[in-house]
């Protein structure tokens, strides 16, 4: 049966017995949850396929390809190759972009102008360039992998590609696809929350694709919680309406769709009547949300004064704290520019100034209340950038190009290994390594997990993993096949579980 | 009753279906299309179907009858002459070395395997997916396609054991035609003719006056938009401004004019390509740059010329053939019997368009011709073009013979210009006058021409060849010419290896899918649901007919009609499936409605919710075509996700008449559509989409309830109310015969006159709220009237108007 159907009737059915599907999930996710193997979800999957060590993502997507060599990536041996171009045997026939393809002086090599700590994790320790002094400091609650890969080597496929397992646009989110296997912990707010944070370099586009629902019926989207007007589109009542009006016309509404349901009998109907209340609701537990003035003082100290500027990203993870609190499991905030072709110091500061401390601070914030061992935090963007210089290189000043075969992601909470890194580049931070050091030949590649790599859908496959999905088994069928978030690949990295 | 004669009358009462197997027990014959083929593609199909090669050189296949019983070392799959020996039969039954693996996800329930076994022990005969095969009309006669539909619909109906639903009550079925063919309800004067009227004939005159009105092609057109993904923007990375709304003109005007729909497509896929192409027949083939396009710096042009043409591949698989070729763009399909080199021979005809991989992040992303700004525009043009045709045939009398060579190979723009120079060969008669004359207005008419995109021929075609893995840089084989999928239909003899030549394949008689995918979807329309629930898919893994005789019967009657659409919705509307009340039933078990045993209720479209709202509060702008329109929206909501470099990341806002336009004309951003569109459920139009979801969610009741523009629709209909009638009575009377096209029950009664009571109380005691709520949006306050009326009018406005009577279709 196609499944839009299904899931239509399955609410039918519940409907017409006259259960709230809700109540009745819910309740028996909170008594489960942590106890049994499974536990039960409001969503299509029914139960999750095994014991979930996560119960909510909060994912801090960096939109334009930050730089693993500046920031996480230590390569002190490019000291010394400063300026020398790119060995074609490092290369090896890896494409390059159409910027620098043809650039005048070749592909010169370009070390980082950043100076690099040791900071103790759970291992060997990790380095972190000064660019990150804050997040730095939680390294013990960081799973670092070095060695993420994808294909794609501009922004928009490689973003649609991380996002929704497909270059192409028209597939569902990741988002989405856990709004549709495991439904909501809280019907009184959206299920699956995006905020887009301020930057001073908004140098990408983002897509409503990113947290779309693709072929998945679309109330799997991702809803924009924002910082200029309303933080849900169209909450607020208009102007001359009051609280106490709009309960007055819901109630009438009720009334009215009451008789509709007498004369026809659609069970969609009664199901409008209740989608109008959590509305009600919704416009209560929205501003709620939004109202930091419940949050202490040292809050404010651990995120910074950002905090209080709405739409900051210190904003958005203060935001994403309280979003989690109450049961939203699934969170994404954007941060935008981080596509430095030139300038990369002067931009990456700035950008590095808007996110460090902030995600220093969720990672503690969610410790603190004990929360950050069911909710999984994850950080990375859509490819690395270049070891050699886009436009002019000095030891100071340049720029990086867009770089797919190897970039740095992190994770914490939720069930994954604390206080580790995994995999490794080689010299150049250009291909991905074996321990050693030595780069791997052949490269490695999505259609074969191999061991100390983490392919994009391999982190998408870890990520469902987390939380109590195979991401064989999340599929939905469409044009007669059945698609999933990870496409035919994706392997679960058991190396960064707990 | 003596055992033979028993015998006898089994035999005759059931069909020639019936066969007696050898241990002499009978049982109906498997329906190899139906029953098997199913099972074996979701199940076996994985390893065992077209592309079981890729799985191992000795992997055998069991999409086939030859492959399956090819007697092989190990013995035959399917033995037709000694079932029992059957390795398929062993295997489904085997503990030990079972089949599918003990490890594989997708498992034989008992049914199935007791099916497959039956199949075997039959013969294991197959036959063709029912969609590959042409469709024909079954041999009963029927009066008319009405007949026909309910003749079919009411088998199911029958043997599930109950009749169709009672007709519905005449203004419900009113409204329901109404919406159907044209998006908004009956205007009141319209409603009450036709409920007045004691002719028979009054039905089939209400219908051809909707067939009639301009609004029909409008909504029509939607439908369209959505399959072809039609936008105002290119849809990646920049997603700057394209121009190609004049493209969404003709479709508007194509639908009201009934183009027949063989033309349709026709024009879209190789107007160009056309003798002496007319304007529209160019602007048509807008349908083949539709895809999403970037100039991404860095992006690699040979990447996105394969992109491109994947998409658009694609979307002629999903939009016309009912088929994902998604699959077969990377290898053989796993289901459907499309090769890898297929999908490419099909990916050929596109591959030689003349534009560049990249857009430039050009309105003009060339190739592009000049076009009418608007419906009316399009009017005046098409008469103009029908005056030069008339003018060069009484020219074409008199011709001199000199020039009669000249004259045949000529475009009729050239030849236009020839009648008209004044040394010419028609030189000092009437007929060079005129053409001066014509020529100047035509000159006139076009100065204010726009741009739009078109497809071109390149003088020398591109070379196609099989992409391995789907990777643009891992071309391998010979080059490939155009051809079509070998299962769907022979290419038509002497057509042309190009896209007019895919086109007249695509409505070519012994084409099976074309025309059924169509006829599923006009059916969609009409019904709610599809005769196949899966619109998008014809193939293997798809839904089967709910009523296959039927979609058979309708498909050939689509083109035996000429490809008419305007005929096939009569028939539909005419029909007594269509005519049923939507009230649930109670005496049969069928959410799903799969029987067509009660009439359509959903969920309005979201273009429909708002046309709604503007036309019953008489804010609605009647003007067709043009530009896109830019109505409220949240500020700031492009400019979040833009690029700098964009040139839609300001969201103007329009203001005047242009607020009100049908939302069938609402700029279409692809990466950032309307959120009123997107809340409602309309796709992106990135893709392909032939069926959307019918949601309902909280945030819809948000967005009904507060976005300004419903706001604004309210206050005006409030004054409408409130200026029209004289009493509450018969203002509520008034709002329920525009939104309901009907009088309110005594239960609405009652509770609008609570909400008006205590709306009128609470704005009497504070007018600033009443003046503040008269204050949303940007039409002008009626200052006449008392605003705390106004007010308290206009918040039973906003409840009524999203009611389930109001957004529902029923």
């Amino acid at each position: 049966m196609n499944p839009i159907y299904e899931q239509q009737l399955l609410t039918t059915r519940r409907q017409l017995f006259g259960k709230s599907a809700l109540g009745l999930g819910t309740a028996a996710l909170a008594g489960l949850f942590g106890n049994e193997l499974q536990a039960e979800t409001t969503g299509h999957i029914g139960a999750t396929h095994h014991k979930a060590t996560a119960r909510r993502v909060i994912y801090l997507f960096m939109s334009g390809g930050p730089s693993h060599l500046d920031m996480w990536d230590y390569k002190p041996k490019l000291k010394d190759m400063f300026n020398q171009q790119l060995p074609d045997h490092v290369r090896s026939g890896q494409r390059v972009t159409g910027m620098t393809a043809n650039q005048k002086n070749g592909l010169p090599l370009c070390p980082s102008k950043y100076r690099f700590r040791k900071y103790d994790n759970n291992q060997n320790g990790v380095w972190v360039s000064d660019l990150l002094p804050h997040t730095a400091r939680v390294a013990k609650d960081l799973c670092v992998v070095h060695s993420t890969f994808t294909e794609a080597i501009n922004h928009d496929p490689a973003i649609t590609y991380i996002q929704t397992g497909s270059q192409i646009p028209g597939r569902p989110s990741l988002g989405a696809w856990l709004s549709y296997g495991l439904g909501s912990l809280n019907e009184n707010l959206p299920h699956y929350v995006v905020m887009h944070a301020r930057t001073n370099f908004a140098e990408q586009s983002l897509f409503n694709r990113l947290w779309g629902a693709g072929f998945l019926p679309s109330d799997h989207q991702g809803i924009l919680m924002r910082s200029q007007g309303d933080p849900v589109l169209y909450l607020s009542n208009p102007a001359g309406v009051s609280r106490e009006d709009r309960r007055t016309q819901l109630d009438a509404l009720a009334a009215l769709n009451q008789e509709q349901h007498k004369r026809f009998a659609d069970p969609e109907v009664l199901a409008r009547i209740r989608q109008h209340e959590m509305a009600y609701r919704m416009q209560a537990s929205v501003p709620e949300l939004m109202d930091l003035s419940s949050e202490s003082d040292s809050t404010f100290e651990l995120y910074g004064e950002d905090a209080k500027t709405p739409g900051t990203f210190a904003a958005c993870c203060l935001n994403a704290r309280r979003l989690a609190e109450r049961g939203v499991r699934n969170i994404q905030i954007f941060h935008r520019g981080w596509d430095a072709h030139g300038g990369l110091p002067r931009e990456h500061e700035s950008q590095c100034r808007d996110i460090d401390q902030a995600c220093a601070a969720l990672i503690k914030d969610l410790k603190q209340r004990g929360m950050l061992e069911d909710t999984l935090v994850v950080w990375g963007g859509e490819f690395g950038r270049t070891s050699y210089c886009q436009g002019n290189l000095t030891r100071e000043n340049y720029g990086r190009d867009h770089h797919p075969r190897c970039f740095t992601t992190w994770m914490a909470g939720g069930g994954v290994k604390p206080g580790i890194t995994y995999g490794r580049s080689d010299d150049y931070g250009y291909n991905i390594a074996h321990e050693d050091g030595t780069p791997m030949n052949p490269q490695p590649d999505k259609s074969k997990w191999t061991p100390g790599t983490m392919h994009i859908h391999d982190l998408n496959a870890t990520i469902l993993h987390l939380l109590g999905i195979d991401h064989r088994k999340l599929t939905y069928r469409y044009q007669g096949r059945d698609f999933r978030l990870t496409d035919v690949h994706g392997h679960v990295i058991d190396d960064l579980l707990a | 009753m003596k055992p033979s004669t028993l015998f006898i009358i089994i035999v005759l009462q059931i069909p020639a279906t019936t066969c007696l197997l050898a241990d002499g027990s009978d049982t109906r014959p498997i329906d190899f299309a139906r029953q098997i083929l199913p099972i074996l593609s979701d199940k076996c199909f994985v390893c065992h179907g077209p592309d079981a090669a890729e799985h191992g050189a000795d992997m055998r296949r069991l999409d086939s009858f030859e492959a399956a019983t090819a007697a092989l070392e190990s013995g035959k799959a399917i033995d037709p002459d000694a079932p029992q020996n059957s390795l398929v039969l062993n295997r489904i039954h085997s503990a030990d070395d079972p089949m599918p693996p003990a490890d594989s996800e997708k498992q034989l329930s008992a049914a199935e395997r007791t099916l497959l076994s039956e199949w075997i022990k039959q013969g294991g005969s197959y036959a063709k997916h029912w969609a590959f095969v042409p469709p024909k009309k079954t041999a009963t006669e029927f009066e008319d396609g009405t007949a026909a539909i309910d003749s079919f619909v009411q088998q199911n109906i029958t043997a599930a054991g109950i009749d169709f639903a009672p007709e519905a009550d005449r203004s419900t079925l009113a409204r329901r035609a109404s919406l159907v063919l044209t998006g908004l309800p009956p205007a009141p004067d319209q409603l009450a003719a036709f409920l007045n009227s004691n002719s028979d004939r009054a039905y089939d005159d209400y219908v051809e006056q909707l067939l009639a009105s301009p609004g029909f092609g409008e909504h029509q057109a939607r439908y369209w938009l959505d399959a072809v993904r039609y936008g105002d923007t290119h849809g990646l990375h920049l997603d700057n401004k394209r121009g190609i709304y004049p493209y969404r003109d003709w479709v508007v005007l194509a639908f009201n004019q009934n183009l027949p729909f063989d033309d349709f497509i026709t024009w879209q896929l190789a107007g160009d390509l056309l003798p002496n192409p007319t304007l529209a027949q160019k602007v048509a083939t807008g349908f083949v740059r539709m895809n999403p396009s970037t100039s991404e710096g860095g992006a690699i042009p040979d990447e996105f010329q394969a992109k491109n043409n994947f998409d658009r591949t694609e979307t002629i698989g999903t939009v016309l053939l009912g088929m994902s070729f998604t699959c077969a763009r990377c290898h053989t399909h796993k289901y459907d019997p499309i090769l890898h080199t297929e999908y490419y021979q099909l990916l050929a005809f596109f591959n030689s368009t003349a534009e560049s991989p990249m857009d430039g992040n050009k309105y003009e992303y060339g190739p592009v011709i000049k076009a009418p700004t608007d419906i009316n525009g399009w009017k005046q043009w098409t008469q103009l073009e029908t005056q030069r045709d008339e003018l060069l045939a009484k020219a074409e009398q008199v011709l001199p013979a000199t020039i009669a060579a000249q004259w045949n190979s000529s475009s009729k723009e050239d030849l236009l210009k020839l009648a008209t120079k004044t040394d010419g060969p028609f030189a000092a008669s009437d007929l060079q006058s005129s053409a001066a004359e014509l020529t100047q207005r035509m000159d006139e008419a076009s100065a204010n021409f726009t741009t739009t995109l078109v497809a071109q021929e390149l003088p020398q075609p591109r070379t196609t060849k099989v992409l391995s893995r789907g990777e643009y840089n891992l071309p391998i084989g010979d080059t490939l010419q155009p051809a079509t999928p070998a299962v769907m239909g022979a290419f038509p003899e002497n057509a042309p290896a190009d896209r007019l030549g895919l086109a007249q394949w695509l409505t070519s008689p012994e084409q099976p899918l074309t025309s059924r995918v169509l006829t599923n979807r006009i059916w969609q329309q009409v019904f709610g649901n599809g005769l196949v629930r899966t619109p998008e898919d014809f193939g293997v893994q798809g839904q089967q007919p709910t009523h296959p005789e039927l979609l058979d019967w309708l498909s050939v009657e689509f083109q035996d009609s000429g490809w008419n659409l305007k005929h096939m919705l009569r028939m539909m509307l005419h029909s007594r499936t269509f005519k049923q009340s939507s009230t649930w039933r109670t005496d049969v078990e069928d959410p799903e409605n799969r029987l067509f045993a009660r009439s359509a209720s959903y969920r309005l479209d979201a273009e429909v919710l708002r046309d709604i709202g503007l036309w019953s509060s008489n804010l609605l702008d009647p003007h067709m075509g043009g530009e896109g329109v830019k109505p409220y929206q949240p500020a700031g909501m492009w400019l979040a996700m833009a690029h700098p470099a964009s040139n839609t990341k300001l969201y103007e806002r329009d203001s005047g008449q242009r607020l009100y336009r049908r939302s069938l004309y609402v700029y279409w951003k692809r990466t950032s559509p309307h959120p009123m569109m997107t809340l409602f459920d309309a796709p992106d139009r990135e893709t392909s989409c032939v069926r959307r979801s019918r949601t309902n969610t909280s945030l819809q009741s948000l967005g009904l309830l507060n976005e300004t523009q419903r706001i604004e629709m309210s206050r005006k209909l409030a004054e409408r109310l409130l200026t029209e009638c004289d009493n509450d009575s018969a203002r509520l009377n008034l709002l329920y015969s525009l939104l309901a096209s009907r009088n309110p029950s005594p239960v609405e009664q009652s509770a609008c006159e609570n909400l008006l009571t205590t709306m009128k109380a609470r704005y009497a005691a504070s007018e600033k709220d009443a003046a503040e709520l008269l204050a949303t949006g940007e039409a002008s306050v009626n200052s006449s009237l008392n605003a705390v009326e106004v007010a308290a009018w206009s918040q039973v406005a906003t409840t009524v108007l999203a009611s389930d009577a109001a957004i529902l279709l029923y």
